[in-house]
Parts: C-alpha cells; sequence; structure tokens
C-alpha cells in the first residue's frame, strides 16, 4: 500500500522536475525567440525597419555581449544569496583607467594591472560580505561610490585617452582599440568570443565543480552551509572576485569601444545585469539557475533594447521598461516559486 | 468533510478522509507528525483552495477557499504558534477588526468593555490596556482563545493547546472546553498527550499517512489501542538492546573550558559507545558541542581523536579529521530546506565526489540510495526538496548527511526533538548500527527515555561542569532528572 503510494509520488516529482528542468533552460531561449518574432511582426506590419537583417541581428548580439559579460560574473555572486554586486559600474571604469594610464609599460602589462586592481575590489567586496557579513547591495553600492571618488580624485575628474598617453606607442593603442575590434576570422567580434568562453567556463564551475556544488548549498541555506563545515567565507569572497574579474574584462571593452577612460563608462551596468541574472533563471533568493540561462537573459534584454530604440523610444523610456520587466520577473519568481515548493535547481 | 483530499507536489496530505464533528462534542485527532491532521484541520480554515471532496455545515455543503469564508461559517482556529502583536494591547488583539466606534473615533470605552467580556470568558482577569508583551505566555494563549471565541465560532480547532501552559492553565483550559461543549459548539481538539484525550473527548479519530484509520467513542477504546493504530505497528520494540563490542578509547578530552561557558569537562567516548550527555537547558551541553567540533575554540584543554590532536580552526577541519555534528536545530542549521534529499545528504561529501576538478553528482548515487533505503526515508526520492518532507523525514535525511560523512566520531544535539514515533524508532536503530560499526557516538539529549534506552554511560552536565557520570544499570529517568537538577547522591 505506502509501496504503490510511493510509486506514484515518485513518477510525479520525476515528471514535474524534468519539466522545470526543460521550462528552465529552452524556457528562457524561448523567449528570446518569441521577442524576436515580435520585432519580425512588428517589421511586417511596417511599425519598423530593418529588424530582420544580419546587420542589426549583429547589433543585438553586440549590444548583449558587454551586459552578458558583467552578468555572468555577476550570476555568481546572486547565485551564492547575495543579490547583486553593485560596485559593477566604476569597477568597470576604474579598469579601464588603469589599463589606460599602464599602457605605456606595453599592453600585456597594462590588461594585467587593470585586471588585478579589479580582483582587489572584488576581493574586498568578498572580504566585507562573506568574512565581516556587510549587507552586499549597501557594501558593494559604497564601494562603488568610493571607487568613483577615488577616480576623480586621482585623474582631477578628467578622461584620459589611450592615443594621448606619454610614450605609448601608436602599435600598443592599436591593440588596445583591437580589444573590442578585433574580428576572429574576420566576423566574430573579440568580446563574442570572450563572452562564449566566460559563459562555457561559468556553467562548468557552477554544475561540474565542487565549488558549484557548494555555492548552491550557500546560496540556498547559508547557515546549513556553516554547519555542514564549508568554508562559507571563501567561497563568498570567491563569488565576488568572480564578478569583479567579469567587470574588469567588460569595462577594458567598453573603454577599448570609446577609446576614453571615463568614470561613467559603465554607467548603468549594475541594474541591467541584475535584470539579465534574473530574467535568466538565477533568483535573488540563491542557489538556483545557470549561466547558460544568463546567456538567455542577456539576448531577451539585447533584442527589447534593439526593438525599443528602433520603436523610437527614448532612454529614459526605456528604463522605465527595464526596470517595470525586473519587477514583473522577480515577482512572478518569488510567487511561482512559493505556491509550487518544488526545486528546479 | 466528506472524502476530502489534498495534494501537494508529490504527495497526497490528505487521501480521501470523512470526518464528522457533532454539535456540542470535543472531537480528538491524533496522528503521528506528518499523519496529515494538521492539512485536514487547514482545509477547515480555508487555507486552501484547491482541496477536493465536500465539506458541510449544518447540513449545508460550504466552500471554504479562504481564511475569511471559513470564519464567516464559525469556524475558529487556535494554533500552537500565537497570532497576537506583542506590542498592542491586549483588548486591540481581541477585537482586531472590529473596534467599536463612535462617528470617527474608537470607542475605548466600550473597547474595554467587550475586551474585558471576552477575558472573563476564558476566566483572565487582566486589563485590556496592556500589551502582550507584557503578560505572561500562558495568558496570551489564553488571551489568543478568548480572541477566537469573540468570532462566536460553532466549531474550534484546538492544535496542541496545552503544550504552553503549566497543570493549572490546563485545567482552567479544560473547564472553558467543557462550557463551550455545553453551548453546542464543537471542538476539535488535535494533541499528542494520550492522557488529556481521555479526559476530555468525547470521541477520537486516527489518522496515519494521510488516511483515516478509524473514530471510535473514547469509551470503546484503550490507550493501547490508539497507540497501535498510530504506528502500525507495536510499541514494543523499542530499545530492544543488543550487545556492542565496546573498544578503545577513540576521543579523548581532557580539561576542556570555554570560559562562562563550560570548565574542566574531561571524558573519553569509546569505540562502539554511545555516550549520553544530560544536563537542563543551560547546563552547556550545546556549547560543549560546538567545541568539539571546531565551531568554537575552546580557551583551554586538549581534544585527541584516535591518538591524534585534533587540529584546526573551523569545522571543516574537524570534519576532515572525523568529527561530525548534528545540530539541534534542523531547520535553519541542518538543512537546506529548498534543496533536495540528494543534495543535502552529499553536502558533507563533496570532495571525495570530486576527482579533479570534476564533481559528480552521480557518484553519490549509490550513497543516498543507501541510506534513504536504510532510514527509510518517505518519499523515497532523492530530487525531492527536503521542505516539502515531513519532520521525522527531515531529521532522517539530517542523519543521513552525516551517516554518509562517515565520521570516527559522531555528535548528536537531540537527534529526535519533535519526531513522530516511528521516524524515532528508526534514528535510534541506526544509531544502534553505526556504534556497532565501531563509531564513538555522542548523544546530548533532552530527551529522558531516550538517554536510558540508548546509552551505554550517561555524563550529567550541570552548570558548566560534569557532576556525574552513570553507567547504564544506574540509568533511570528519575536517577538522571534527579542528578540533572543537582539532587540525589553524587
Amino acid at each position: 500500500m505506502a509501496q504503490a503510494a510511493a510509486t506514484t509520488a515518485d513518477r510525479r516529482t520525476v515528471g514535474s522536475s524534468l519539466a522545470g528542468r526543460i521550462f528552465n533552460v529552452t524556457g528562457i531561449y524561448g523567449i528570446a525567440i518569441l521577442f524576436l518574432a515580435l520585432g519580425a511582426l512588428l517589421q511586417a506590419t511596417g511599425v519598423i525597419h530593418r529588424f530582420l537583417t544580419p546587420e542589426n541581428m549583429l547589433n543585438i548580439v553586440n549590444a548583449a555581449t558587454m551586459v552578458g559579460i558583467v552578468a555572468a560574473g555577476m550570476a555568481f555572486v546572486t547565485y551564492s544569496g547575495n543579490f547583486a554586486d553593485m560596485s559593477v559600474p566604476t569597477t568597470m571604469g576604474f579598469t579601464g583607467y588603469i589599463c589606460i594610464a599602464l599602457l605605456r609599460f606595453g599592453f600585456v602589462p597594462a590588461i594585467v594591472g587593470a585586471v588585478v586592481v579589479a580582483l582587489l575590489i572584488g576581493l574586498l567586496n568578498g572580504f566585507a560580505v562573506g568574512k565581516l557579513k556587510a549587507n552586499p547591495i549597501i557594501w558593494t553600492l559604497a564601494v562603488n561610490y568610493m571607487t568613483m571618488g577615488i577616480i576623480r580624485l586621482v585623474w582631477v575628474n578628467k578622461q584620459i585617452y589611450p592615443d594621448m598617453q606619454q610614450g605609448v606607442g601608436t602599435g600598443t593603442v592599436a591593440l588596445f582599440d583591437d580589444i573590442y575590434r578585433y574580428r576572429l576570422f574576420g566576423t566574430i567580434g573579440l568580446p563574442i568570443v570572450i563572452l562564449a568562453l566566460m559563459v562555457a567556463a561559468g556553467q562548468f564551475v557552477l554544475t561540474k565543480t565542487s565549488f558549484g556544488a557548494r555555492l548552491k548549498l550557500i546560496g540556498s541555506s547559508l547557515r546549513a552551509a556553516k554547519f555542514t563545515g564549508i568554508h562559507v567565507e571563501r567561497l563568498v569572497a570567491t563569488a565576488f572576485v568572480l564578478s569583479a574579474f567579469a567587470a574588469a574584462i567588460a569595462g577594458l571593452a567598453v573603454t577599448s569601444l570609446t577609446r576614453v577612460g571615463a568614470w561613467y563608462n559603465g554607467t548603468g551596468y549594475d541594474f541591467m545585469a541584475v535584470t539579465v541574472v534574473v530574467i535568466g533563471g538565477v533568483t535573488l533568493a540563491g542557489g538556483r539557475g545557470s549561466i547558460l540561462g544568463v546567456l538567455g537573459g542577456a539576448l531577451i534584454i539585447g533584442i527589447l533594447n534593439n526593438i525599443t530604440t528602433l520603436l523610437g523610444i527614448g532612454t529614459f523610456s526605456q528604463n522605465m521598461i527595464r526596470g517595470a520587466i525586473f519587477i514583473i520577473v522577480v515577482g512572478i519568481n518569488a510567487k511561482s516559486l512559493r505556491s509550487l515548493g518544488r526545486d528546479d535547481a | 468533510m466528506e472524502r476530502v483530499s489534498k495534494r501537494f507536489p508529490g504527495t497526497i496530505a490528505v487521501d480521501e478522509v470523512s470526518f464528522e464533528v457533532y454539535a456540542g462534542e470535543v472531537h480528538a485527532l491524533v496522528g503521528e507528525n506528518g499523519a496529515g491532521k494538521s492539512t485536514l484541520m487547514k482545509m477547515l480554515a480555508g487555507t486552501f483552495d484547491d482541496y477536493t471532496g465536500s465539506i458541510s455545515i449544518n447540513g449545508k455543503e460550504v466552500k471554504l477557499h479562504t481564511p475569511t469564508m471559513a470564519k464567516k461559517y464559525g469556524i475558529g482556529m487556535i494554533y500552537q504558534e500565537l497570532s497576537l502583536a506583542r506590542p498592542i494591547s491586549i483588548a486591540e488583539n481581541l477585537l482586531a477588526g472590529r473596534l467599536p466606534r463612535k462617528g470617527p473615533f474608537l470607542d475605548k470605552a466600550a473597547a474595554r468593555r467587550q475586551a474585558k467580556a471576552l477575558l472573563n470568558r476564558v476566566g483572565l482577569d487582566l486589563d485590556p490596556d496592556l500589551p502582550i508583551e507584557d503578560i505572561s505566555q500562558h495568558e496570551a494563549q489564553l488571551v489568543e482563545i478568548a480572541k477566537v471565541l469573540g468570532n462566536n465560532p460553532c466549531i474550534l480547532v484546538m492544535d496542541e493547546p496545552t503544550s504552553a501552559l503549566s497543570h493549572e492553565e490546563v485545567e482552567r483550559l479544560f473547564g472553558i472546553i467543557k462550557s463551550l461543549k455545553n453551548r453546542g459548539i464543537s471542538i476539535v481538539y488535535i494533541s499528542h498527550h494520550l492522557p488529556e484525550i481521555f479526559r476530555i473527548a468525547d470521541r477520537v479519530t486516527v489518522m496515519r499517512d494521510g488516511k483515516k484509520i478509524a473514530t471510535k467513542p473514547i469509551a470503546d477504546i484503550t490507550r493501547e489501542e490508539i497507540v497501535q493504530m498510530m504506528v502500525g505497528r507495536s510499541v514494543k520494540e523499542f530499545y530492544k538492546r543488543d550487545e556492542r563490542a565496546i573498544g578503545e578509547a577513540r576521543l579523548v578530552v581532557e580539561g576542556l573550558s570555554r570560559f562562562g561557558f563550560f570548565h574542566g569537562i574531561s571524558f573519553e567516548a569509546r569505540r562502539g559507545e554511545i555516550l549520553g550527555i544530560c544536563g537542563l537547558s543551560g547546563a552547556g551541553r550545546t556549547e560543549l558541542a560546538r567545541v568539539l567540533v571546531g565551531l568554537d575554540r575552546a580557551d583551554e584543554g586538549r581534544m585527541e581523536l584516535d591518538g591524534l590532536k585534533l587540529q584546526g580552526a573551523s569545522m571543516a577541519a574537524f570534519l576532515g579529521q572525523g568529527v561530525a555534528y548534528l545540530t539541534e536545530d534542523r531547520k535553519t542549521e541542518g538543512l537546506a530546506l529548498r534543496l533536495s534529499v540528494g543534495d543535502n545528504i552529499l553536502a558533507p561529501i563533496v570532495d571525495q565526489l570530486t576527482a579533479g576538478l570534476l564533481y559528480s553528482k552521480r557518484r553519490g548515487e549509490s550513497t543516498v540510495k543507501r541510506l534513504i533505503d536504510e532510514l527509510s526515508i518517505y518519499p523515497p526520492d532523492p530530487s525531492r526538496p527536503v521542505g516539502n518532507l515531513s519532520g521525522g523525514n527531515q531529521q532522517k535525511v539530517l542523519l543521513a548527511k552525516w551517516l554518509a560523512s562517515e565520521p570516527k566520531v559522531l555528535i548528536l544535539d537531540e537527534p529526535t526533538r519533535g519526531v513522530d514515533i516511528g521516524a524515532k524508532m528508526t534514528i535510534h536503530s541506526s544509531i544502534e548500527k553505526l556504534a556497532r560499526e565501531g563509531v564513538a557516538v555522542i548523544l546530548i539529549s533532552s530527551d529522558l527515555p531516550e538517554l536510558v534506552g540508548l546509552s551505554d554511560r550517561v555524563m550529567v552536565m550541570r552548570k558548566g561542569h560534569f557532576t556525574r557520570e552513570m553507567s547504564f544499570a544506574e540509568c533511570t529517568e528519575e536517577s538522571l532528572l534527579l542528578a540533572a537538577n543537582g539532587e540525589g547522591v553524587a
């Protein structure tokens, strides 16, 4: 009797978790395709033009790439149950400044130096949140402002340009410009390649390593993780370092694109990245989601931005739309998790 | 209630149960944890909008889809947890949502009068203006009852109403129940405390595994029969001791102190032994455990495991050397409720399942399966979130997690708190098996029968010191209780 009940119960859970898995992985891309279809429909009805063109598709991918890189790193912070890394914008800006300032020592030392500085910011965040139990949002927000202050103090509120630095050869400048502009096989931009590598590596780390398995426990229940003998502080710190690393890469790419070191180079990437992370299925509650999903989330935001731009909707309205989407997704997420009580991670 | 059912994802919590309560009857509802009592009553309270079957009150079928509807049909619920707002006054709590008004203003005098009348009904003589936080827990419990009575219910459900009451207050509550009964109000009384049921109930319904086993007039049934129906097997199997070979000392502790919590603790836990630690709450038992497992630092003293000094400054380090700790707080410290049974069980052995860079859950599948089997965790599904399991099964998962880590010393802090009899028996036999396999088990428990039944030796802890050691032969519930209280011959 009890055994019969057990087997039916068994089948049901397997079914629902399978459905959950399909929904999670393909659902996000399904929505992306839905948005593409919407764009195509708008084009067919003559509301917008030149949506379904190779150039525009490339635009979408390029737009999704930068935020995708940031989000692929920030997802680790969210996954660890620490919501978001709000220090991303100025980490990106700072990385650009450092890199340009160090260009006179050569291209590679400049890149390495910039990334190391970003990692230090990540380490600082990780220490404060992981060890000292600072509120992640407030702390990283404070670090964001502090870093901005440092930038404006050190460079006396000036922007700096790679081609106007003393002792920097044109070759080095060209290399720096190429960070964003280099095309693999003449077609695929370097940032896209980097994003692909980061997503692959991130997905691997999250699902196939002991770090990922432990981070899942930490994100699901910090106290249970602690009482399982997991080095919670270290792993949370690592999540913030990964986020800072991703911000550094994106910062270098943005600076290379704009050819200028400016404190505002990363403005808006904090909220955009959280939106992408959450749309991608990494819940703010922690311990759920995947980096592949985050990539899907980046594509959705990229398509959406593209359509709204083609529609001639201004930046302010676009921000409103993004904010509304964020609220809706977080709301649906929280509600469905509560009512189903199901683990689809 | 006619053939009502309620499913949760993957479980049928209540399976086609028919249940009726007569006017002016006290109807006891009993069953182990997870039997479906609470879910059944929550249906009556309008907590779910997706139950099947029908519910009729006074012969008329009603749909109870929201708590407000249930209230309107005269169903009152008194839960174990209080629903009172602590900073505001008794009167405001009692009359919440229907405070009397005079024009646009509150009518304070009328509110006081009405609150006073309600308090009188539960035999309390308190100033209605006092905030809830200034009255005792027991009084608050009675205020809670008064609050529900204020809605003039025709059916009153009480879920373990006496758990926080003293002997006198229980008598007072029984008096209240009798007077309600005389006024024709039906009472559903949920309790684990069988003597109470025999005192006040007219009929009793026993539930097990979501099904109704029987409804009987209380005069036609004995306590043993009720227990038999609840567990579905004989309780005689409890603590059938078998011989274990106790070997050499594994964990040796000398002069261990954590200032302010415990002082000069020395003992050894031997291979194959279950060493009980008994003490009242506040005696320093949990604080001692936290040092033994590396969560806190000792101020002085020495710990050795199998002749090697226990080293390191973290729980992870101690775990690596073979010391595992089952926390007393299953829900927040023990388990990640949102994660699956499998993920929880494998959490301590992530390293063993990692080869090079690659972590593989699959490598742990057989371990999970074996432990689910061994502890008869229900439902036997590794992918189910632990939070969906009943308390007893959650506790089994927690034990399974530490069994998976294959410790040399396992420290159990209240391993069966809030767990039903069936799960308790499973956990106990698993602990005994572990000892037989050569693990040194340290059992910290407030459950005296458990300590007496399982331990080979019991150390009595009082105010931070070990005051007595008792052999299995000396241990009785009475002797332990006396020793823990600092009485009896030393």
